[in-house]
């Protein structure tokens, strides 16, 4: 704006803000919807909006530094005779290689393998390096089957069942020609350079009644050894987590709309879906109706940061989390550190999401080899692990100062809500109040 | 000094400059299990066994084959599998399996190397995944019949459903009879063989690979278009319908190809005068 007129009496558009208009003559100009990485941006109610209650008079506290206070978790005993056992209970994310570089799969698989946790694999199949790096590794199954094969699959130490993610529930996905690199082409049986479409259904089965028959052709491949997982975007979470446990899961995992994405059209990435937070509580209540809560394990992602969002989301209910987004900050994605190259694409720290485009300066989400080049993958994975040790003690903290000696212990009682919005969707009372909007408590 | 890093190692409190190259390599290249399949056994293709399916579940059928691959047996033959789902998947071996009668879904998935010969119907889905040799159905198969596939011959002599080779990624697919709709869906690779009629939207979406049809096509799908048959592809399709017997009422010469457009390859990043000429 230049620096002549005077500012004092203009009045900008809550409607037509700056950016709408921007969006709107982009559109006008360009012809095609906006395609984008990372998750939704616009503001949503997410864990912040919830606080837990310390012990005190009425509640005991445990000694913040040394009294025990376990976060182990075992996900998968429903079915499976060899169930995941994971240290913490934050686990990686699916993140497909095509996405990310091969640099980047193996950070992550290093990452979670020093802290005992498990990574997944993504669209596009089971990378050799990742393998060779996770010591709990869970191969996704997807809609496209992209590089899928019954050798990687009984490598495999669970195997995630993907009907959707939270960034883009009811969608495919999308990788671009600039990262359909001869090893990505190769891998999913594709030309060189096309821009990929992956479907949004599973080629062979339309339902849940199919879906528990393909539930049982996986088990019959992989000899009932290896948990299942079925993953959904949070959209109709009650009913969708209730046939998944119909379908076999032992572990259902429900990812908020807050859950990131290589490419998909902005559009669908802040209109699609519900929160995280209501979807935890939701989820929930669905394992609870079928007297499955705990006996089937879910696992919560989409915007999860801190150990406080995964206090508060196991108080909800749920036995884990997974972080995908978060993961790729701690391994440097939108660091300042790389504001110049931020600033030579068009863009800054903090702001990046083209994961698209493959012109990533911190060599995370490129196949660019020059680029992928900049990222140690041992340096990656250490940061990933420090990253994960600490939300574990920030998660261990705040257990022991509600006076839990195991992190799953945690309940929806130690959770008061700051704001309406909040209350509602979590089922847990407004602070300073026994009052939870629109829920009439039995008790 | 060396206890504080240990202490603060124990706390979590592991920065970049404390710590060295600890992280474990799990899988070496150097191990020969590495490159050997998991399950995949030492058969005789002379060495028959017989076992009757009909009081057995699936799992107990699934592992009586194994076993049965265990003990050198490299011909096996399973009566009266009553249609159940599951049967006969993800067998890594080489393997001569008949089923005398009706498999129901999945029946066959995520194979790589066997042959099997199915005297009945199959259900959806049958042979998903199929990485290597070969199924044959002598009678009809449900919808998305090898979905997925990724090689090999799978072949129904009869009729099948609609989305026959969705996603297919490779291998050949062979069709006696007529194939339903939106068959070649988002098809990567392969070829497909339709003897009869196809149903609308053929090849809806596909990326690449090849199908020919004998029969009528209702209509085709978004970005298939015809294409043209070369003297090598009429040899190599009288070679594999030859293989199993087959021959289009049409005759073979009169077979007719279809493939990817291409338009919509780089539709996402195409400037917006060519996304007009597309749509």
């Amino acid at each position: 704006m230049k620096n002549n007129v005077d500012q004092s009496w203009l009045v900008e558009s809550a409607t037509f803000s700056r950016p709408v208009i921007r969006e709107i003559q982009r559109a006008a100009r360009e012809g095609i919807y906006d395609i984008r990485g990372f998750g939704a941006k616009r503001r949503l109610p997410t864990f912040d909006d919830l606080l837990l209650l310390g012990a005190s008079m009425s509640r005991y506290p445990l000694e913040g530094y040394r009294e025990k206070c376990d976060t182990q978790v075992t996900l998968g005993d429903r079915f499976a005779e060899k169930p995941l056992v994971i240290e913490t209970p934050i686990t990686i994310a699916g993140m497909s290689f095509g996405a990310l570089s091969a640099q980047a799969k193996e950070g992550l698989a290093r990452g979670a393998t020093e802290v005992g946790t498990s990574t997944t694999t993504g669209d596009g199949g089971m990378t050799p390096e990742e393998r060779q790096h996770s010591r709990l590794l869970v191969y996704q199954y997807l809609p496209s089957r992209y590089g899928m094969n019954p050798v990687d699959l009984r490598k495999a130490d669970a195997i995630e069942v993907v009907v959707g993610q939270g960034a883009k529930p009811g969608g495919g996905g999308m990788l671009l020609g600039q990262k359909i690199s001869d090893r990505v082409a190769e891998m999913r049986d594709l030309p060189k350079g096309i821009d990929q479409r992956s479907a949004c259904r599973h080629p062979d089965w339309t339902g849940p009644d199919d879906l528990e028959i393909k539930v049982q052709e996986l088990r019959e491949i992989t000899d009932w050894m290896v948990p299942i997982y079925i993953k959904v975007g949070a959209t109709r979470t009650f009913f969708d987590v209730q046939l998944a446990v119909k379908a076999g899961a032992d572990v259902v995992v429900v990812d908020g709309m807050q859950g990131g994405t290589a490419a998909t059209q902005d559009v669908f990435i802040e209109h699609v879906g519900i929160p995280t937070l209501p979807a935890v509580r939701i989820a929930v209540d669905a394992l609870k109706d079928l007297g499955m809560h705990r006996k089937v394990q879910l696992i919560v992602s989409g915007g999860i940061r801190s150990g406080a969002d995964v206090a508060k989301a196991l108080a909800l209910g749920a036995d884990a989390v997974s972080i995908g987004t978060a993961a790729l900050i701690a391994m440097g994605d939108n660091s300042p550190e790389y504001e110049d190259k931020y600033n030579e694409l068009g863009t800054s720290a903090g702001f990046y999401d083209d994961y698209q485009d493959g012109q990533d300066p911190t060599g995370i989400s490129t196949q660019n080899p020059d680029l992928g080049k900049l990222l140690d993958p041992d340096i990656a994975g250490r940061r990933v692990a420090n990253y994960l040790r600490v939300m574990t003690l920030e998660l261990q903290t705040l257990a022991r100062a509600a006076g839990k000696t195991n992190v799953r212990n945690l309940e929806r009682e130690d959770l008061v809500a700051l704001t309406v919005e909040s209350s509602a969707m979590a089922r847990v009372p407004l602070a300073g109040t026994n009052w939870i909007p629109g829920f009439e408590s039995t008790q | 000094m060396a206890s504080v890093t240990h202490k603060s190692h124990d706390m979590g409190l592991h920065t970049e400059q404390l710590t060295g190259r600890t992280q474990q390599r799990f899988f070496s290249a150097s191990e020969e299990e590495n490159y050997t399949y998991p399950w995949s056994f030492d058969v005789d293709f002379d060495n028959h066994a017989e076992f009757d399916a009909e009081s057995m579940s699936s799992s107990e059928v699934n592992r009586k084959i194994r076993e049965l691959m265990q003990q050198g047996f490299g011909s096996i033959t399973v009566k009266n599998p009553q249609a159940k789902h599951s049967l006969g998947v993800g067998i890594l071996n080489r393997l001569k399996l008949n089923f005398q009668g009706s498999l129901g879904y999945f029946g066959c998935g995520l194979n790589d190397g066997p042959n099997i010969h199915i005297s009945g119907r199959v259900g959806w889905s049958c042979a998903e995944n199929m990485m290597a040799g070969t199924v044959l159905i002598e009678q009809n198969a449900g919808s998305t019949f090898g979905a997925a596939m990724r090689g090999g011959d799978l072949v129904c002599r009869g009729d099948v459903g609609s989305r026959t080779g969705i996603d297919q990624k490779g291998g050949t697919i062979i069709i006696g009879g007529r194939s339903g709709a939106f068959s070649g869906f988002m098809m990567q690779r392969g070829r497909m063989v339709i003897c009869g009629d196809a149903g609308k939207n053929l090849g809806d979406s596909m990326y690449d690979g090849t199908i020919y049809v004998g029969g009528e096509v209702e209509d085709l799908g978004v970005d298939c278009v015809p294409g043209e048959m070369t003297d090598n592809e009429l040899k190599w399709l009288i070679n594999k319908l030859g293989m199993y017997d087959i021959e289009p009422s049409c005759g073979i010469a009169n077979m007719k190809k279809f493939v990817a457009g291409k338009q919509l390859w780089n539709y996402d990043n195409l400037e917006p005068a060519e996304k007009k000429l597309v749509l």
